[in-house]
């Protein structure tokens, strides 16, 4: 029941932003108010594992949450919630002002809503196909988002988001369809041969070569769409030209479903292969994202750019902790969800500097502190979190991923990567120091302009602070489940 | 039907598959573009018959009755439209020209060979010669795409790689279970709507569909 009720509850939400005749904030209220009774379905779905259950529904157990997919979909609808809540009041505002019409607006929460759902059916199917066809789903879905407010570098960001990630796509359905070819050789066709549930549990007598052409398919399909390096050139425009509610959930919580399902396969692979090879791969894939953000970071003049290169750093980072066995493995999860919660805090913040300022660059923003003193204290807290620094959730991963790394017998790569997030900590100092301080342009107005709207944020800031002091015992036992499934 | 005899014919049909995809690449006009895709399309829908009709395997007819309605009667048309829209002919100045990409075409066809070696290997089904050929279909599609620089191109590269992937479903296994097929089907029908509408816009808005004049966001 709670399953259904996680879909169907984004997809009733569309419903009337769908055949209203014109746009009323009401479609944006039900729009908030159905992600958040998505998120306290996802939380029964957790409550549901934790109790030692694993919810299902369907033929086959077509729809099932474990402890995996319970964290993916809190991660996914909080994220929706607290964008959709803020972006009700916000969008508004981007309206009054003349970027967006009510016509948009209403397509807004249709879409948005479907791409919601999407990504709840990515992270719910049991059958990887359909989770293959939920995740290009999504793509569609977003692809008009970027581009709501017409401008020629949205039209850009879009052209490249939606060809590069239907080819990524594609890929991991090649991937997808070797899998397959190597289950029905083996076991022979059988009605659920698509199930995770059965894949994992039969992998250990499938063909090794064939699992593994169908992993460097899986890992660049999904990979792209996830934004790892060398993939991920269509990822810092599509992040920085989408309206900020956009921004906040493509990398809060899409970059994660696609790392997800490169997860998912990667349980498949280590059964029939040996651990080795997949973590081998990904900690490849991981090590390059980070030199990639490391490097780029540097040089970026758009602080929305900076915010989509430092998704890219983090997806390395989670990428790297699930090569790294059980305990990089729960560290991976923990930094996924911190930096859900600290990336679309930043993000969406990111909405009202544009606003006050007018201008993505970072060279026109000085002195947000003195110009909007609870969002500059906002974006500053969700920075400093982004950078891994205490009392913040991401701390706590790095370290524990770090220590995983040591762990796992590797520190010549822990090394590298202590030196990478080093010069990534340098240089987005630097950027922030020179937006949050100094004096602000003459012609920016002074004060918040809806110091209300920023509200929805706290939950953000709260979830940082518990998993920066002390982990719930809940959320950790839900986690520990979550890595479980993931072990081989 | 022999089986030596529909082996020969699949692979037959899955050469004729890549050779229309590799003519794409040797040929200038968006038009004929347009036209190599939809033969394509029809010689896939051949082969799935045949598939079907060897194999016994009813749902495959639904396949090809749905490929051929859309990828060779419906995507067709609406692509002629869009150029007809556009106005411009003639695809000038691909990134790698034409003796170029078609000897990539050959190497990639011949890695597509050697990366499949063990899928052709452990497969008994008497399909398993095209295996490798569609695999080339889905590297020359995205030859096609990254080689081009006319909107409308790449989503003829798109729409070939699709093909080859659908080849390859259908070569490997009969054809994956049919809710993830239509699944699939409905993406990619929907994918490809979403970009044509897109060329409409970029031709709006910069006045040229050469992706190569969008070029604002470098970095």
């Amino acid at each position: 029941m709670l399953l259904v009720a996680l879909l169907l509850l984004p997809l009733a939400a569309a419903v009337p932003a769908l055949v209203a005749p014109r746009y009323h904030p009401s479609i944006a209220a039900t729009s908030a108010a159905a992600s958040g009774a998505a998120f306290l379905a996802a939380l029964g779905l957790a409550r549901a594992n934790l109790r030692g259950g694993v919810p299902s529904i369907g033929p086959e157990e077509f729809l099932r949450a474990d402890g995996l997919s319970a964290v993916l979909a809190l991660v996914v609808s909080g994220v929706a919630c607290v964008s959709l809540w803020f972006g009700a009041g916000y969008l508004e505002r981007v309206r009054d002002h003349g970027g967006l019409d009510d016509a948009r607006l209403r397509r807004f929460y249709v879409l948005t809503n479907l791409f919601v759902a999407t990504m709840l059916l990515a992270v719910t199917a049991n059958n990887v196909g359909v989770m293959w066809v939920a995740v290009e789903g999504t793509t569609i879905a977003t692809a008009f988002l970027i581009g709501l407010e017409h401008s020629k570098a949205a039209l850009e960001a879009s052209w490249k988001y939606i060809l590069i990630g239907s080819i990524g796509i594609a890929l991991a359905f090649v991937g997808t369809v070797l899998g397959y070819f190597d289950f029905v050789q083996r076991v022979g066709e059988a009605p659920h041969a698509l199930h995770w549930t059965v894949l994992a549990r039969l992998s250990p007598g499938l063909n090794g070569d064939v699992l593994r052409l169908a992993f460097v398919f899986i890992l660049v399909g999904y990979g792209t769409k996830a934004g790892l390096a060398p993939m991920h050139t269509w990822l810092p425009d599509a992040h920085s030209e989408a309206p900020a509610p956009i921004s906040a959930m493509m990398s809060g919580s899409l970059l994660v479903v696609a790392l997800y399902a490169v997860a998912r396969w990667k349980v498949v692979v280590d059964a029939g292969v040996g651990p080795g090879y997949a973590g081998r791969m990904l900690i490849l894939f991981g090590l390059a994202s980070l030199v990639l953000a490391a490097v780029l970071l540097i040089r970026q003049s758009s602080y929305k750019r900076m915010l989509a290169y430092s998704s890219v750093e983090h997806i390395g980072l989670m990428c790297l902790g699930l090569g790294l066995g059980p305990l990089g493995t729960l560290a991976a999860l923990l930094h996924m969800i911190g930096h859900a919660a600290s990336k679309s805090l930043a993000f969406l913040a990111s909405g009202n500097l544009l606003e006050a300022y007018g201008s993505p660059r970072i060279a026109s923003v000085r002195g947000v502190l003195g110009v909007l003193p609870w969002t500059g204290a906002l974006f500053l807290v969700a920075a400093l979190a982004l950078l891994g620094l205490p009392p913040f959730g991401l701390f706590v991963s790095e370290v524990m991923l770090v220590r995983a790394g040591f762990l796992a017998g590797r520190p010549w790569l822990m090394g590298a990567v202590l030196a990478l997030l080093v010069a990534i900590f340098l240089s987005f100092l630097g950027h922030l120091h020179r937006m949050l301080f100094g004096i602000p342009p003459a012609d920016v107005r002074p004060g918040e302009r809806r110091p209300l709207g920023l509200l929805p944020l706290g939950f953000n800031v709260a979830v940082l602070l518990a998993l920066g002091l002390v982990v719930p015992e809940p959320l950790l036992r839900l986690l520990r489940l979550a890595a479980g499934v993931l072990r081989p | 039907m022999s089986p030596a005899l529909f082996s020969q014919l699949c692979a037959l049909g899955s050469s004729l598959v890549l050779i229309t995809g590799i003519a794409i690449l040797w040929r200038h006009s968006l038009a004929v573009y347009i036209d190599y895709f939809a033969r394509q399309s029809f010689v896939f829908v051949l082969v799935i018959l045949g598939v079907a009709a060897y194999a016994g395997e009813a749902e495959l007819y639904l396949v090809a009755a749905m490929v051929f309605l859309f990828k060779v009667m419906l995507i067709p048309r609406i692509l002629r439209r869009v150029r007809r829209h556009v106005g411009v002919d003639i695809e000038v100045r691909p990134y790698v020209n034409v003796p170029a990409s078609v000897a990539l075409a050959g190497l990639l066809t011949l890695i597509a060979y050697a990366v499949t070696r063990p899928v052709v290997e452990i497969s008994g089904l008497p399909t398993r010669a095209g295996i490798p050929l569609a695999l080339a279909v889905v590297f020359v599609g995205l030859l096609i795409v990254v080689s081009r620089r006319s909107a409308l191109a790449q989503i003829v590269g798109f729409l070939v790689l699709e093909n080859g992937i659908a080849l390859l479903a259908i070569l490997a296994t009969y054809g994956v279970p049919l809710i993830v097929e239509l699944g699939a089907f409905l993406d990619v029908l929907l994918g490809f709507l979403v970009m044509q509408v897109f060329v409409y816009r970029i031709r709006e808005t910069f006045d040229t569909i050469d992706v190569d004049r969008l070029s604002g966001l470098r970095h």
